[in-house]
């Protein structure tokens, strides 16, 4: 029952987020997309997927929200509450086939892999080259920083 | 939610909400890693990977968003590319 109503809301809130005329409320909407989806991890067990998603959620918000003041503009007319109703109305609506529509998961022989060994036995190459990937773009954001810096 | 991103990818017209719909779709993506991986942990750190991809993706479109709202002086896609064709328009005549 609860991850029905986590699906509901976690459908609903990305509607919202999308078709909301305010940008802070549209924000807002995404903030609570990053939370059902941190809550739905952590009642399948998956604790450090609904750790990430939270990182990742609160600097992605708290970028969105300073970018959203800054640039959004302000809509000529205000939302109605009637286009609110409807937009949670289809939401729910969208939500009906996750509902009813679950895909069983399978196991298999790799089923007692703990999230360590999945990381650094069978991914350890991929986890590496993606921190080698992210120090090249932050040494390249740092070089392109201190040249235009130069030039000033 | 893969398929409202990209409904609202296509019919947005405001760069943020663009943006917004990316951020849906990789959520979408993410949450198909762990729910549907059959080891919880290989799903995790698969996870990972998507999420520094998102990261940087998340980085270069803002910083595009910003740099185009500043040089056109409007978020609206529309309308930044009506300014586009204006500025374009005079070169071509005066070819």
């Amino acid at each position: 029952m609860i991850f029905e109503i986590l699906a509901i809301g976690l459908i609903v809130s990305a509607v919202l987020a999308l078709f909301l005329e305010e940008v802070v409320y549209s924000v807002a909407a995404l903030a609570g997309t990053f939370l059902f989806t941190s809550i739905i991890y952590v009642i399948n067990g998956a604790y450090f997927a609904a750790i990430f998603t939270f990182a990742v959620g609160v600097g992605t918000l708290a970028v969105l929200f300073l970018s959203g003041e800054m640039l959004g503009e302000k809509p000529t007319k205000k939302a109605s509450p009637i286009r609110t109703g409807g937009l949670i109305g289809a939401g729910v609506l969208l939500s009906l086939p996750a509902i009813f529509l679950s895909v069983s998961t399978q196991t298999t022989i790799l089923a007692d892999v703990t999230f360590g060994d999945a990381l650094w036995n069978l991914r350890g190459v991929d986890v590496l080259l993606q921190a080698l990937v992210i120090l090249t773009v932050a040494l390249g954001i740092a070089i392109v920083l201190f040249e235009r810096r130069k030039k000033k | 939610m893969l398929a409202i991103g990209i409904y609202g990818l296509l019919t947005n017209r405001q760069l943020l909400k663009v943006f917004i719909s990316i951020e849906l779709i990789a959520t979408a993506a993410t949450l198909n890693f762990v729910m549907l991986a059959s080891p919880l942990g290989l799903g995790e750190a698969l996870l990972i990977l998507a999420f520094s991809v998102d990261t940087a993706v998340s980085g270069v479109i803002l910083a595009l968003l910003v740099i185009v709202s500043k040089r056109y002086g409007t978020s609206d896609l529309s309308k930044i590319m009506q300014k586009m064709q204006e500025k374009e328009t005079p070169e071509v005549e005066a070819e």
